[in-house]
């Protein structure tokens, strides 16, 4: 029984992986780049699998010494925490990273400079700028504080999630996690919206659509230069992608 | 199901097939029938477990605190990353023990055992896996009459010396600040000493862990004369079974341990080191093992980070996490024992640290 465990855990992984992709969620843990490959390699764990199975048994077990009791146990007790792990993808329902998160890994600490993004934002027409996501946002209030750039470019509609500011009540940051890989690299990024008494609306991690202007910030307790002063704020369904890649 | 008998294959079970075949083949029909129906059944047992995750992802509302639904998102988010790249490895690594004539591989190799090394670690040009998928290459390859050195300076140098790195480091940073070429260079120096320094041990074999040197002694004086003959293409299936009972378990609780790091330290705490010329290079080493992501993606990981951490951090970052992280320790286990793994964790982080120092240095 012992060594069919492992292809227990790959054909089940391979198969979730599949239902990931055929039901467009893998992008809750990979990358879409990587969708093509990881869906061709689950496939051919998939068909290997079925095929040892179909395939007449080898009998060397017979020959190999048992292995002392220790190593049996470790094994058992690691198998048995995969299949744990296993049966988690099976049941719990695909989620993206929380606020919390967001928060723990210190939202724009480790946003891109890029200059010419900048360049390029200060010479965008209304439509672009209207296309703009938390992303563009947040690259240009890291790199600019001068209020004449924010003159005739108001957000509008921009998407994401709630993460308290740890800094002042009044604000909160906007929020989406930048993916370049897998999950586990997602860089949470920001802009600062004023909305005294927000937390008495929304939740943490509620998702919003929030229109305004950018205006010099107000809140002396805050550090931020700049801030989005929302002239429509819309509760909205998360989105079927949630990471901006 | 005809495999032709092959003169150049030293260890292999099914030699002597030609003989044995025609007293094997009614029990042989009669089991046949036994596997399909297993087949049948997985498949089965597989169609009603994605039933199943249909059904919980539509109706069932976890509830879950964030920390552990996160833990769980970041454990997953890793397995599903690397599991394409463990099933290429295992695929690979039966293409070199089953399919391909042990003497291409030991004749294109020098006799100096520095440029056996030299040449090693350049394998993984033509076998471009990432780490986790190294590991059951590099078991591959011991299997296959490679010393335990030669097998580790593979392992290290492969991840690192392999095109797709390459040019997903290159599309990252281009050739700015040398990062690009340290990385190259010291991958290389680092496998290579490494190679070195084990090459000195008395007796490699205890090197190895107590159940892969057991299933390696036993390939080697048992297969000839027992059991039935197995054809190439079960054999192969033998494999992938084998590899994948020691190798999945390991990746998953690499996985959930590196997960579970990443909820409990703020990342902050890292980052607010950057700009030290040393602690700069020690906060990357540490973010590195933990993080515990792919050769192949982790240049695009790390380049937001380029512009608050000095070159020579990246440069750690980049040389130390494809040979050490949390997963890859785990993956590492299941073959090497547990000093050899402490040893070889030591020499690469002081290896690093020095290389990161002379970058910070010199750019």
């Amino acid at each position: 029984m012992q060594r069919w465990r492992g292809l227990w855990l790959i054909a089940a992984l391979s198969a979730v992986t599949l239902w990931l992709a055929a039901s467009g969620q893998l992008v809750l843990y990979i990358h879409p780049r990587y969708i093509v490959f990881t869906v061709i390699m689950a496939s051919i764990a998939l068909a290997l699998s079925l095929a040892a199975l179909a395939s007449p048994r080898q009998h060397d077990d017979e020959h190999e010494p048992p292995p002392p009791r220790r190593d049996r146990m470790l094994g058992l007790a690691a198998a048995a925490i995969a299949a744990v792990v296993v049966l988690t993808t099976i049941v719990i329902p695909p989620a993206t990273l929380s606020a919390a998160t967001a928060e723990q890994r210190d939202i724009n600490s480790s946003a891109g400079d890029d200059p010419a993004a900048l360049e390029a934002a200060s010479s965008a027409d209304a439509s672009t700028v209207a296309r703009f996501t938390v992303r563009e946002w947040a690259s240009i209030l890291r790199q600019t504080s001068d209020l004449a750039f924010f003159a005739d470019k108001p957000a509008s509609d921009v998407v994401g999630f709630v993460t308290p500011d740890p800094e002042s009540d009044d604000l909160f940051y906007l929020s989406r996690f930048a993916v370049t890989c897998c999950a586990v690299d997602a860089q949470p990024l920001g802009v600062p919206v004023l909305l005294p008494g927000w937390s008495g609306q929304f939740d943490e991690g509620s998702w919003l659509s929030v229109s305004g202007e950018f205006i010099s910030n107000p809140v002396a307790t805050s550090t931020l230069p700049i801030v989005l002063e929302p002239t429509s704020v819309e509760q909205v369904e998360q989105p079927s992608e949630p990471y901006l890649f | 199901m005809t495999v032709p008998p092959l003169s150049d294959r030293a260890s292999g079970v099914g030699l002597d097939d030609g003989q044995h075949r025609h007293d094997e083949r009614p029990p042989f029909r009669r089991a046949r029938g036994v596997h399909v129906a297993w087949a049948l059944g997985g498949a089965l047992l597989l169609t009603a477990l994605v039933i199943v995750r249909a059904v919980t992802a539509d109706n069932l509302e976890a509830g879950l605190p964030d920390a552990l639904q996160d833990l769980l998102t970041l454990s997953t988010s890793v397995v599903i990353e690397s599991l394409p790249f463990i099933v290429l490895g295992i695929a690979l690594s039966i293409l070199v023990q089953v399919w391909i004539p042990e003497s291409w591989l030991l004749r294109i190799l020098p006799r100096n055992p520095w440029g056996r090394r030299a040449v090693i670690s350049l394998f993984g040009m033509f076998l471009p896996v990432c780490e986790c998928g190294n590991v059951p290459l590099a078991r591959g390859l011991v299997r296959r009459g490679f010393t335990v050195p030669e097998s580790m300076v593979f392992l290290v140098a492969a991840p690192i010396l392999n095109p797709v790195t390459i040019i997903t480091t290159h599309q990252a940073f281009g050739f700015d600040d040398g990062i690009l070429v340290a990385r190259l260079l010291g991958g290389f120096a680092i496998a290579n000493i490494l190679g070195w320094l084990f090459s000195k041990h008395p007796d490699p074999t205890s090197l190895l862990s107590g159940r892969f040197a057991e299933s390696c002694r036993l390939d080697d004086d048992h297969g000839h004369d027992h059991g039935q003959p197995r054809s190439r293409w079960q054999q192969s299936l033998d494999l992938f079974v084998r590899e994948s009972s020691i190798l999945l378990p390991a990746l998953i609780i690499g996985a959930l341990v590196a997960g579970a790091i990443q909820v409990a330290v703020p990342r902050e705490v890292l980052v607010s080191l950057g700009s030290d010329p040393l602690f700069s290079v020690l906060a990357m080493m540490l973010l590195a093992f933990v993080i515990s992501i792919c050769a192949n993606v982790d240049s695009f990981f790390i380049l937001p980070f380029a512009s608050t951490f000095l070159p020579g951090s990246i440069v750690a970052f980049l040389v130390l996490g494809p040979i050490v992280d949390i997963k890859m320790l785990a993956l590492m286990r299941t073959t090497y024992s547990t000093t050899t793994l402490v040893q070889l964790t030591t020499i690469v982080a002081l290896l690093s640290l020095v290389l990161g120092l002379g970058v910070n240095l010199l750019a």
